[in-house]
């Protein structure tokens, strides 16, 4: 139990700690791969809560999330390396409000809700897996669906808007109809 | 052979020799690998076999121990090898095979006769050499003037603004940042490095060489200042009414110059912020990136003429937008970027490969444009090229016809008994001897013996390339048997040469890998050789290779009809005038050799290479590709860089 | 003791793996090569590049090599000699192998070097053309086994193997891993001859000695788990179960080897549009046709 609190806190700590190194630097890879081992750490303090499957599941999909963030923060920022020390923040009385006020809402839901009483007892990796997977084929079997349908609706409609019109007729047209 | 004391290699480590350091220095003995300048290929052409005598072939210097210089290197390979020597982790050692140091290095450790048993011998001396003296107290510093950069201090915003001092810039009051001077300079001698960028080592001397860098790569603008000035003139005169606005802030925008009320920045006029925001998004890892002054040029001609005729009204309104959110649009800052093939912007690099790399014959030089990975344009340069110093009408030494061909020989180290062929066959012409039946063919026998012998160099090299081992493996060893084989062993060869064919016919990959690639049509008129003759076939990477192969199996044939395959020699010509022009079809397609002879002697003479005009094309073959199509394009040509003339 | 037990089984492929690579590479077939060229590693001074991003050059090749003893940490080499028999075991070694990808990523923008950073984006960029084809067949092995549990999924292949079950899978998961551990011909992020080394590329000394580790240690990885989620694990006659799942991984590790000793280096943009066009929706169909084999056949 104090051993889990533990590890809770310390991973915790690591999250937050990744997190204030994603604003510290400038430069984008960095700043990327640093939200990437904050959201590890997240995981981790899962996997310390004994939710298996949602620690190792966030674990894996942030390193590919984070990793495509950073190429295309690469590809698309100036100064990707950070090495022009130039200054990149705007709107900084606007964010400080906003971060602050976020972090009191969060830390009175934390404080007021309540939580219940605490689980005395788990169960095991492989039962909490069923009962997700019966719950996510069962009762929200709709929702995740249209929402995974979504979302691949959605890449596929942003990748064909990305791709550059390739034929010369179609873009002539385009350009006599302007 | 013995030694009393241990002696040292030149590029001992420091540490305090130990029992430790014994061990590890056997295991150093055992374990050397060596970096091939200029490279494996020429190795092979002069029938040394690295992995027989004992060592490993290393393709980067920081993976090498042994830098191992095969024949004469011209004065930029000397710059180029002390570059590569200083990347190479200590131990090192430099080995020299048939040739002279480069001043540029410190001396050789060994050197050996330019043969199989001389290279077997010196690696074992190295290996003891390593084994006792890979570890001393206080190695001597290794330092090259070609090492040494100017720095010059310029401010990350405004290029034009360039001290030899470090401080703020007159214009923001940004801290200036160090750059290596010449970095705009494309010709500049640290591109002739491996890695475009140079090391420190933990050594003392280098760190203190290293203290004169530090920030080097901090400066990341590479657009030319003075052409944005200009641009920035030219826009003032166009259009008095121009606002001003913070590179940083657009949403700041102000009827006159003066400084950003947000970071205090200077105000630009508004066509430069656009640009000066190109240029930013432009700039990279830290890497020198700069794009070829007439690319450059055109470029901005190009944007600039957009904007004055209708593009203006638009850009006013999207700023307008953007001050209202103050957020900066990246499709704003990216519009007026060059786009590449695929349609999307991104950082140019300018990377050199060569002119020793593993993927391209050692000497060529190639600068690329990278936008990603993807390659907007290229040139490609030999530092090994002959220049041809006689002029004609000019009064000139003469040369004994004897001295003539042996450097014509030994100047073409990929081709030598073909260009020997040439000499010879120009003086005799210029002689007046009548061509006899015997030596014709034993000489076109040791002609179509090198055909054979080069385009299996060519495949071993493919193989490297393609990172195909097997393909490297087997034809390394074939070339090497087949080189100096007579007749009979020839005819022994030939099943498995004929092999070679087959299974490559069969690879699966390959031709996906190299159909399209580089493609010459035939309407290119410089082609030559195995190109112009691959050219009616489809004329890319996979009909070249098709045609080298069936070059190997018609060359095979040639040498059965014919006799004894024999290295070209003069016969005697006495002391006669004339002048002879021949043409000899070599591995790499027609060279052509004009001379005068006076007195038997070579009085001037004109030299014409396949391969100079062949160089010639990597500019249209790269651009446009993606890397590794462009390089394997590039590799399909054949090129030498010994035989470009220039 | 378990510990123990599969860090050397591990550490033990990956020397055979070194010696049978030095055999292919230079003929000779020497037993303390990997040990002398260790050393000799060691012996070399480690260089720094000029000006790195300090944190993921140290740590990259140190990541690549936690990686690789992560996932060999849910892999069964029998019954009970696992060192963590998770429950979401399958799952994990996902996880673990995503972790690659940030690894060469690291050792890209790390050294502050073209090659480097052109060869760490190159693995990113063709993510999606070997980590579908991972992920997908591994969904249908668990499908069949009816859970996660790496030791479980042996045992669903006690009868019959999946390489037979779901030849399909086998095939695509193969490449697959191949394609994860950046070994020839999917080189593409180290590419010698079109990269100098790429993400290899400024790493000398004991750095290089961990990197080289690291990248076999992957390929050792990669083989047990095709060993385990296609090849029945630890089932087979005679042998103890141990050496079954260790002979098997040899096997499958030095056809990786032979494989890129004998092909050309794929194009980046072939292995892309083939990994997309051919290899996901071939995965789906096996998806499809063990579903229907699940349901279809008790």
């Amino acid at each position: 139990m104090y051993a889990q609190a533990f590890f809770v806190a310390v991973f915790g700590l690591a999250a937050i700690g990744f997190g204030v190194v994603v604003f510290r630097t400038s430069s984008m890879v960095r700043s990327a791969l640093a939200l990437l081992f904050s959201q590890t750490a997240v995981g981790c303090m899962f996997l310390a809560m004994q939710t298996e499957f949602l620690g190792v599941l966030q674990i894996m999909m942030m390193a590919t999330e984070m990793s495509i963030m950073a190429i295309f923060m690469v590809m698309f920022m100036m100064d990707p390396g950070g090495l022009g020390g130039m200054d990149m923040s705007h709107q900084k009385r606007f964010s400080i409000g906003a971060g602050v006020s976020a972090a009191v809402v969060a830390i009175a839901v934390a404080l007021l809700s309540d939580w219940g009483p605490a689980a005395k007892q788990v169960v095991d990796a492989e039962a909490q897996t069923r009962a997700l997977g019966m719950e996510l084929l069962g009762r929200s079997m709709m929702i995740f669906e249209t929402a995974g349908i979504t979302i691949l609706t959605a890449m596929i409609a942003a990748t064909a808007v990305a791709i550059p019109v390739q034929n010369l007729a179609s873009k002539r047209a385009k350009e006599a109809s302007e | 052979m013995s030694f009393d004391s241990a002696i040292n290699i030149t590029g001992a480590r420091q540490k305090r020799p130990s029992v430790l350091q014994k061990l590890v220095s056997r295991a150093l003995a055992r374990n050397l690998g060596c970096l091939i300048v200029p490279g494996p290929e020429i190795a092979l052409a002069h029938g040394l076999d690295v992995t027989a005598a004992g060592m490993r072939t290393s393709t980067t210097p920081r993976d090498a121990s042994v830098l191992m210089i095969v024949g004469e290197l011209s004065e930029k390979m000397g710059d180029a090898v002390a570059v590569l020597y200083a990347q190479m982790p200590r131990p090192r050692a430099i080995l020299i095979v048939g040739g002279q140091t480069p001043s540029t290095l410190p001396g050789a450790d060994i050197s050996a006769g330019l043969s199989q048993k001389g290279l077997t011998e010196a690696v074992v001396r190295l290996q003891r050499a390593f084994a006792d003296g890979a570890f001393v107290a206080s190695p001597e510093a290794f330092d090259a003037d070609v090492l040494h950069a100017k720095i010059e201090y310029v401010c990350p915003m405004h290029p034009e603004i360039v001290e030899d001092e470090p401080g703020s810039c007159p214009k923001c009051g940004m801290d200036l940042v160090a750059r290596e001077a010449g970095e705009s300079t494309p010709d500049h001698d640290h591109e002739h490095q491996h890695h475009g960028h140079k090391h420190d080592h933990e050594h003392e001397h280098e760190h203190c060489h290293d203290q004169d860098h530090k920030g080097h790569h901090e400066h990341h603008h590479g657009h030319d200042h003075e052409h944005s000035n200009e641009h920035q003139q030219e826009h003032a005169h166009e259009n008095a009414a121009a606002e001003y606005t913070c590179p940083m802030h657009p949403e700041i925008v102000r009827d006159e110059p003066g400084s950003c009320p947000k970071c205090g920045m200077d105000l630009v006029a508004r066509e430069d912020a656009e640009d000066e925001g190109a240029s930013e998004e432009g700039s990279g890892h830290g890497h020198n990136h700069q794009h070829s002054e007439s690319d450059h040029h055109s470029e901005h001609e190009h944007s600039g003429h957009d904007h004055g005729e209708h593009d203006h009204g638009g850009h006013k309104h999207g700023g307008h937008d953007h001050g209202a959110s103050g957020f900066m649009s990246m499709i704003e800052v990216t519009k007026d970027l060059p786009r590449s093939a695929d349609g999307l912007q991104m950082d140019w690099l300018e990377v050199p490969f060569g002119p020793v790399f593993p993927g391209l014959p050692g000497g060529l030089k190639l600068t690329l444009t990278l936008d990603g990975d993807g390659v907007t344009e290229g040139q490609a340069t030999s530092l090994a090229g002959m220049t041809i110093e006689v002029e004609e009408g000019e009064e000139s030494e003469e040369i004994d016809v004897e001295t003539f061909i042996d450097h014509l020989a030994t100047a073409m180290p990929l081709a030598p008994v073909s260009y020997r062929l040439l000499a010879c066959l120009a003086i005799e012409q210029a002689a007046g001897l009548n061509d006899d039946q015997a030596t014709t063919q034993a000489r076109n026998g040791g002609l179509e013996r090198e055909r054979i012998a080069s385009h299996l160099g060519w495949l071993a090299q493919l193989g490297r390339q393609l990172g195909f081992a097997w393909l490297t493996q087997r034809a390394s060893t074939l070339q090497l048997q087949v080189r100096e084989a007579n007749r009979y062993r020839l005819a022994e060869l030939e099943p498995a040469l004929r092999t070679l064919g087959t299974r490559l016919g069969r690879t699966p990959l390959l031709k996906s890998r190299l159909k399209d690639i580089g493609e010459l049509s035939s309407e290119f008129s410089d082609l030559r050789g195995p190109l112009a003759r691959a050219a009616s076939e489809g004329g890319d990477a996979w009909a070249r290779l098709w045609q080298r192969l069936a070059e190997i199996t018609a060359s095979l044939d040639l040498i059965k009809a014919s006799s004894e395959p024999a290295l070209p020699s003069l016969r005697d010509i006495g002391d006669l005038s004339g002048t002879g022009e021949v043409t000899v079809d070599t591995p790499r397609g027609e060279a052509r050799l004009s001379l005068k002879l006076e007195r038997g002697k070579v009085k001037s003479y004109k030299l014409d290479t396949p391969c100079s005009h062949h160089i010639d094309l990597v500019p249209k073959l790269v651009e446009g590709q993606e890397l590794g199509d462009a390089l394997l394009a590039v590799g399909s040509l054949d090129l030498s860089p010994w035989e470009v003339i220039s | 003791m378990t510990v123990a037990s599969v860090l050397l089984a591990l550490l033990g492929s990956t020397w055979l793996l070194a010696v049978i690579e030095g055999w292919m590479t230079t003929g000779r077939l020497s037993p303390a090569a990997p040990l002398f060229s260790g050393l000799a590693h060691l012996g070399r001074e480690s260089i720094l590049p000029r000006s790195p991003d300090r944190v993921f050059f140290e740590a990259a090749p140190v990541l690549l090599l936690v990686v690789g003893v992560l996932g060999m940490a849910v892999l069964p080499l029998a019954p009970d000699l696992i060192i963590a028999d998770l429950g979401t075991g399958a799952l994990f070694i996902n996880a673990a192998l995503a972790y690659v990808l940030v690894a060469v990523i690291m050792a890209g923008w790390g050294p502050d070097g073209a090659y480097a950073m052109i060869g760490g984006w190159r693995f990113l960029g063709q993510l999606i053309a070997y980590s579908m084809l991972i992920v997908m067949p591994i969904t249908a092995v668990a499908m069949r086994a009816e859970s996660l549990l790496n030791t479980a999924i042996v045992g669903s292949q006690a009868g019959l193997w999946n390489i037979v079950y779901q030849p399909l899978g086998f095939v695509l998961f193969f490449i697959a891993a191949m394609a994860l551990a950046f070994r020839a011909p999917f080189d593409l992020p180290t590419a010698e001859g079109e990269l100098g080394g790429g993400v290899d590329a400024e790493y000398t000394g004991v750095r290089l000695a961990v990197l080289r580790l690291a990248r076999l240690t992957l390929v050792v990885t990669l083989a047990s788990a095709t060993t385990v989620f296609y090849l029945g694990g630890w089932h087979g006659p005679l042998l103890p179960p141990w050496a079954w799942s260790l002979v098997k991984t040899l096997a499958v590790a030095v056809s990786m080897l032979l494989v890129g000793h004998y092909l050309p280096r794929i194009r980046e943009a072939d292995l892309m549009r083939w990994c997309w066009i051919l290899g996901i929706p071939l995965a789906l169909v096996n998806i499809i046709v063990v579903g229907l084999l699940i349901l279809v056949v008790p």
